[in-house]
């Protein structure tokens, strides 16, 4: 054993290595853009150079000239063949690009070269010439030009702003209040793939080799773009490499490229460049928060308002809306909150790992940290005084809540005792040291799913589920989880993902995949063990005949009933089959009667953290220490500690990794993560690795991640919350936290940079 | 106009065809057939690309197949400790988890053992500097450097690389 696989303690998994490991470690991982096609034609994008404007005229006389040049598709082309893409549910953005001459931002698709080579298609591309009326761009918030429109109803996601009580009036009664302004940046996803996309039609039917993380959702909204029926589109992404919601809602490029193929009557393949997937794929919006917090002066928050801004496109109301979060987290007595979103000439935002919580519980944590410097109270024990087991909004109950217990392992794992309070009062050599703390929380979210199961004569296990391995270890998961319910082990299973002919499985994002998969698995396996212990008790001979089922166990290959046992392989010859497969559908309480006949359409319905008679989040604390150097304001992360309770633990092992991915992440929206913008002419300015800054290596010193025991049996049938996007959602905070122990500089806009601390 | 280039991989000596123009990342993935080499930037940014060329780690997508001419390559493919046994770096990999989505991956191993193969006893900052060239998004720094480290330890005790 070693430190990556954590000793389970209560209500946790084995900590196995990842089913598909040795796949990765030796390069046999198959992403979509490593398969091998036979004749494929090579696309690149041709993209706007303003922001704001219209296409007048493209000249591709030039760019048909090169050798090996195929086709070159433009605003035009598609009419009649594509239908314009949506904004919503799986799709990224109505934005049309070659539909329309309307240009809605930087970067935006203006034409595709199809071409022989990559290179001869990148040569074209680069000689396409085009012609544009130019119109003076907003690029975002205090530009001339934008428009700020409410958040609540703007979008079916976000119908009100959560409040409770009387907010002025609690306000007035305080004794001590904050009142201040945070932000953060546009940060881009940047997963270490490439995005891609591969079409392939054959004999009516598309196959489209993308990483994604929906391919359920994106087989249906592909479908209709091209005007096909659904059953004639296969999505197929079996790895995926890294997505952090990129990958979630499908980008208009997809189905251009599986019309440049249909139209080529060859395959397509576009690998586009890290440059251009700044300005056609997503990103973080930029928000803007204002928060109000009044307390009395024994700690207790009587009032809290958050108020944020956020960036969208013209078209589009994409909404982060934090608030619903916020408003939840501690116990403060009156909320008030809104949101407003700021409508500018630039692409469609969307999802990037835990969305609303990364901007607005800076925000939240931030002030809190503040408040607690403002009340003379160590920031844990203010945590602890406005903790609470029932959320303000409409004083539903936590259905758990480890809150405090996260927070006090985590601090004596940390040493947060050692810390003097003064600014500044703790050095080594040159080098200042702060540490800070904050909370991190996730809603934990649920979505219908299905599973198909099989389990053959001789032991094997198939599972196979529309899900998608995007890193998290979600095969790894589900196949304990099949393990452990038909007493087979770990190696004996199988798991398919990542295919929009498997049954289908939601969308890879809001953190559901483990509790949504391993609720459909465990009511496909439970299937299967009520076949098996039928049979058991019903033959007229068998070692465990006349017994009832629910005194039924099984392990190790075996029914097992106290000492009376019987070999699976017995009860399955015995039954006259040489297999049973079991088909589940899983549909979360308070799932509507068309969940799954959705889930089958592409249509998700997530069952959000808020909904239902008790609230349901996962909650963790996070301690960071900083070393500031005294002459350079150099800033480095010396240690990281968080503490995290999630329910039920599939798998230690995946769960560390996940949680401390995130931290990693949190320090990197803390001090480097910012895609910079020319206000002037609305373009991003940062378009590669060199300058958007990601941590590497060298930034990172000690991580320790600490899985608390929490048990919940509240959330779904697996007893699990979502972790994948609960690690980074409260290091920037804490950072924050830290460098003010250090330097008494309070940085309320992310990131926090050099210049900022000279 | 293509040229015929012939370098050893993993190994193997080819003859390969290629357009001068082409990088050697694009030729080990399309003429190479050899996938495990990622390309995460084509820019010289982030290592997925990584491989060992005449003993020293290279990013292939900086470097042209031509250039490769009488050169002797090491891939991802060609990493094991015996037939169907994971190398030791790839062995050590799998037990810290430093693989996640896994597509830095390869570019870290490759980088991993030039690595070692130039200081076998590295200390954990040196590893840190080492391989900060290869980005990884999932981030799994922490467990990266606790397989590179651990990998060391057992040529420590006599494995090879
Ligand atoms: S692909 Fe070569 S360094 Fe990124
Ligand atoms: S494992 Fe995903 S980028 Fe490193």
């Amino acid at each position: 054993m070693n430190e990556a696989a954590p000793l389970p303690k209560g209500n946790m998994g084995e900590p196995v290595a990842r089913i598909d490991a040795r796949l990765k470690v030796t390069g046999d991982a198959r992403y979509p853009a490593d398969l091998p096609v036979r004749d494929v034609a090579h696309a690149v994008l041709v993209t706007s150079p303003i922001a704001r404007g219209r296409l007048t005229q493209l000249h591709t006389e030039a760019a048909r000239a090169v050798p090996g040049v195929l086709d070159i598709i433009a605003a035009g082309d598609v009419d009649g063949e594509l239908e314009r893409p949506q904004f919503g549910n799986s799709g990224s953005t109505s934005i049309a690009p070659l539909h329309d001459r309307r240009i809605w931002h930087d970067g935006q698709i203006v034409a595709l070269v199809v071409a022989e080579t990559f290179e001869a298609a990148s040569e074209a591309a680069a000689l396409v010439r085009a012609d544009f009326q130019a119109e003076e761009p907003s690029s975002g918030f205090g530009s001339p030009g934008i428009e700020i429109i409410p958040a609540a109803g703007a979008s079916p996601l976000y119908p009100e702003n959560p409040e409770a009580g009387d907010f002025d009036a609690a306000w007035a009664t305080a004794e001590i209040s904050i009142d201040e302004t945070y932000s953060t940046p546009t940060q881009h996803h940047n997963p270490m793939e490439l995005f891609s996309t591969t079409a392939s039609w054959f004999d009516g039917d598309v196959t489209v080799n993308e990483s994604s993380q929906n391919v359920t959702g994106w087989k249906n909204t592909l479908a209709r773009q091209l005007k096909v029926d659904p059953e004639h589109v296969r999505v197929v992404s079996p790895y995926v490499g890294g997505a952090f919601g990129s990958r979630g809602p499908m980008t208009p490029r997809t189905a251009i490229i599986a019309h440049a193929a249909r139209r080529l009557g060859r395959p397509v393949r576009c690998v586009v460049t890290r440059k251009q997937a700044y300005t056609t794929q997503t990103y973080r919006a930029e928000t803007r928060h204002h928060i109000r917090m009044g307390a009395m002066k024994d700690g207790r928050i009587v009032a809290f308002r958050h108020e944020g801004w956020e960036l969208t496109s013209r078209p589009d109301n994409y909404v982060v809306g934090g608030t619903g979060t916020t408003a939840r987290m501690y116990g403060y007595g009156a909320v008030e909150t809104k949101v407003s979103l700021v409508k500018a000439d630039r692409n469609t935002p969307s999802y990037m790992r835990s969305p609303p919580e990364t901007p607005y519980v800076y925000a939240l944590e931030n002030a809190m940290d503040e408040m607690a410097v403002a009340l003379a109270m160590d920031p844990v024990e203010f945590r602890r005084v406005n903790d609470t087991m029932t959320e303000p909004i409409e004083g539903k109950p936590f259905s758990s809540r480890s809150l405090m217990e996260c927070y006090d392992q985590a601090a004596e794992a940390f040493g947060w005792n050692r810390r003097t309070r003064g600014i500044g009062s703790m050095r080594d050599g040159d080098w200042l040291v702060g540490m800070g703390c904050a909370t991190a929380v996730y809603p934990t979210n649920v979505a219908p799913c299905t599973a198909r199961v099989r389990l053959t004569a001789d032991g094997r296990i198939r599972v196979q589920s529309g899900s998608h391995e995007i890193g998290t270890g979600i095969r790894t998961v589900a196949a304990q989880m099949a393990a452990e319910r038909l007493g087979a082990p770990f190696w004996s299973v199988e798991v398919e993902m990542g295919d929009s002919s498997l049954p289908p499985a939601p969308v890879s994002g809001g953190s559901t995949s483990t509790a949504s998969v391993c609720s459909a698995v465990m009511k496909a396996c439970d299937a299967i063990r009520a076949r098996l212990f039928h049979a058991a008790v019903t033959a007229n001979d068998g070692p465990l005949s006349g017994l009832a089922p629910a005194d039924l166990g099984i392990a190790d290959g075996r029914i097992v009933a106290g000492a009376r046992v019987e070999a699976v392989a017995n009860a399955m010859e015995r039954m006259g089959v040489g297999e049973i497969e079991e088909y589940a559908e899983f549909a979360p309480e308070g799932s509507s009667a068309d969940a799954i006949a959705n889930l089958y359409k592409g249509k998700l319905e997530m069952r959000m953290g808020e909904e239902g008679a008790k609230v349901k989040y996962a909650f963790g604390a996070e301690f960071v220490e900083v070393r500031i150097h005294r002459l350079t304001r150099e800033t480095r992360v010396s240690r990281l500690v968080g503490a995290f309770a999630a329910g039920r633990i599939m798998n230690p092992r995946t769960a560390r990794s996940q949680l401390m991915g995130g931290m990693i992440w949190g320090v990197g929206c803390a001090l480097h993560e910012a895609t910079e913008m020319d206000r002037h002419s609305a373009r991003y300015v940062n378009t590669d690795l060199q300058d958007y800054l990601v941590p590497v290596n060298a930034d990172i010193q000690d991580v320790k991640v600490i899985l608390v025991e929490e048990k919940d049996t509240d959330v779904n049938p697996a007893g699990v919350k979502g972790l994948g996007e609960l690690g980074n959602v409260g290091t920037p905070a804490a950072v924050a936290s830290a460098v003010y122990h250090a330097t008494g500089k309070r940085i309320r806009d992310l990131p926090i940079r050099i210049e900022d601390l000279l | 106009m293509k040229r015929l280039v012939s370098m050893t991989v993993n190994g193997e000596e080819i003859e390969l065809a290629i357009p001068p123009y082409r990088t050697l990342l694009d030729v080990l993935r399309n003429e190479g057939r050899l996938t495990g080499t990622k390309k995460g930037c084509d820019v010289g940014d982030c290592g997925a690309c990584t491989v060992i060329m005449d003993g020293s780690p290279v990013n292939s997508c900086l470097v042209l197949g031509i250039e490769a001419e009488g050169a002797t390559i090491e891939t991802i493919e060609g990493q094991h400790a015996g037939p169907d046994l994971p190398h030791l770096i790839q062995e050590k990999f799998m037990d810290h988890g430093g693989a996640q989505c896994g597509f830095c991956t390869p570019g870290i191993i490759m980088m991993t053992k030039a690595l070692l193969k130039e200081n076998p006893n590295p200390t954990e900052s040196e590893v840190r500097f080492a391989i900060a060239g290869n980005i990884c998004r999932c981030t799994g720094y922490a467990k990266i450097v606790d397989a590179v480290l651990a990998a060391a330890e057992d040529l420590r005790k006599g494995r090879t690389l």
